[in-house]
């Protein structure tokens, strides 16, 4: 049995790497490796922990970074194929129906058999989400649920740009189609509404509000989310009270 | 200091102190202060509303913790806990795992101010990943707010804990399901636990932390 360890290769006796950082970052196995390996790193490397402490911050310090640059785009692409994926199996499921109505047949099975598959990945696609989103928007997600969240991500463009926008934008970010419409009338001297939510209006807390309570409750969240957007940004750590904030905000509205 | 004044050490490096007729938690500390807490004297106080470790100890948890102790950190976010841990372990070491980017860039930090800090951006639901890395140890501590936290405690216990080691994990309730009553959930954890592990405490910080237990462990391997 041979065991990958941070700085060599131990089979019974430990082959020290060339270079650390590079052992370091394949340092896995499929089970636990025996304390005897790690004694005798202690041995053959000199000043063991202060080394390993070093390989380690250098591999991270590199690491952090990549990942910071990547998550965002990671989970735009997902809420992007997300949606491409739900018009493609929608249409598929369609089709389906039309063949069978006819006639059941191989096709007809293997059609199924397709739609499932797909189905299958769109379940893996929102669970991908979900974790993202929790690491990198742990104080979005918490107030909005990931797929919302992840939506008004998309919407914004990265975390970067969400971090920034203030309130007011936050509040009908993805509603910009209707907006643009309701601007065109209003400057060709029509009347028209402003519309007053976007993505966030999906949420249950809105959503489930009386009509004349939703503009409240929508300016309330976009508040906390533009909090929780400059915190996920900026610090990445969960500050609970914001969700719990508008909770309280809610079941007040829901009740009043 | 004139108003400083030392009450109860309750583990190395940590004591209850007395400023100004208030009394706190707090870690001696060679170090600055890191996360907004306040410096008295040599004395870092440790927040327990920033802190469940803190929060745990206040309640009246004393874990088998010595200056040459090796840890296995789960959760390490940005640091607050691990800042005190490492001021405790003065001789020992901590493997501080956290798989999220953003808060370890400010733990990065603190890694290289200590000496006794290794820190691993990982998945702590896969140890396999950093099975060569982290040696046996003798405290797995875990702050993760999972649905699977359990699960994980323990794949992670059976990697990296020698028999007889210790375990604290903070479980949130809600997190592990947010149906169900928090009681009955604290109930189902303890079940699940007492199958590896025995359990020595169970301390309830919910004044410190909504919905939170910390549950103190021994392996038995
Ligand atoms: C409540 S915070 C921990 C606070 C920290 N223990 C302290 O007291 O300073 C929970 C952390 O666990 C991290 N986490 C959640 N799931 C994880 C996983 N599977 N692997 C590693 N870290 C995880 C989160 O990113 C978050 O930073």
């Amino acid at each position: 049995m041979k065991y990958n360890l941070w700085c060599g290769e131990y089979d019974g006796k430990l082959k020290l790497s060339k270079d650390f950082a590079k052992s370091f970052a394949k340092a896995k196995n499929p089970s636990p490796v025996p304390e005897e390996a790690f004694e005798e790193a202690k041995e053959k490397v000199k000043n063991y922990y202060e080394v390993l402490r070093r390989v380690a911050i250098e591999v991270t310090e590199r690491k952090v970074e990549r990942e910071l640059r990547r998550e965002d785009r990671y989970v735009i692409m997902l809420v992007k194929a997300l949606d491409e994926l739900n018009e493609a199996i929608n249409l598929l499921e369609e089709k389906y129906r039309d063949l069978v109505e006819v006639k059941t047949s191989e096709i007809s099975e293997e059609f199924e058999e397709r739609i499932r598959g797909l189905k299958e990945l769109r379940r893996r696609i929102e669970r991908e989400i979900d974790e993202v989103m929790g690491k990198i928007a742990p104080n979005l997600t918490e107030i909005l649920g990931a797929k919302i969240a992840a939506r008004l991500l998309e919407r914004a463009g990265s975390m970067e740009k969400l971090a920034i926008l203030p309130a007011s934008t936050i509040q009908i970010i993805g509603a910009e189609k209707s907006l643009f419409k309701a601007l065109t009338r209003i400057r060709k001297g029509k009347k028209a509404k402003i519309p007053k939510h976007g993505i966030i209006f999906q949420h249950p807390f809105i959503r489930s509000l009386p009509k004349r309570k939703r503009g409240k409750m929508a300016r309330f969240m976009a508040g906390k989310l533009a909090i929780a957007a400059k915190l996920d940004y900026f610090s990445g750590e969960l500050k609970e009270e914001l969700a719990e904030e508008v909770r309280r905000k809610y079941e007040e509205l829901a009740r009043a | 200091m004139k108003n400083l004044q030392e009450l109860e050490e309750v583990l190395p490096n940590t004591y209850f102190i007395q400023v100004n007729g208030k009394r706190l938690l707090a870690t001696k500390s060679k170090y600055p202060p890191f996360y907004g807490e306040r410096k008295y004297g040599e004395y870092r106080e440790w927040i327990p509303t920033r802190s469940k470790l803190s929060a745990a100890i206040i309640k009246g948890l004393r874990p088998k913790i010595k200056e040459d102790t090796k840890i296995l950190y789960l959760g390490a976010a940005s640091g607050t806990t691990v800042s005190h841990l490492s001021d405790i372990v003065e001789e020992g070491v901590i493997y501080a795992v956290e798989y999220s980017a953003k808060p370890f860039v400010k733990f990065l930090e603190l890694a290289k101010e200590r000496r006794n800090i290794v820190p691993l951006l990982e998945d702590a639901r896969k140890p396999e990943n950093y099975s060569g890395i982290v040696e046996k140890v003798d405290f797995i501590y875990q702050d993760i707010a999972q649905r699977d936290q359990i699960d994980i405690f323990i794949k992670n216990a059976e990697f990296f804990l020698k028999k007889g080691g210790i375990g604290i994990i903070m479980v949130k309730a809600r997190s592990i399901d947010s149906t169900l009553e928090p009681e009955k959930i604290f109930k189902n954890v303890e079940k699940e636990l007492k199958r590896k592990f025995d359990l020595l405490s169970k301390i309830d910080i919910q004044s410190y932390h909504k919905d939170h237990v910390c549950f103190y462990l021994r392996w038995r391997g």
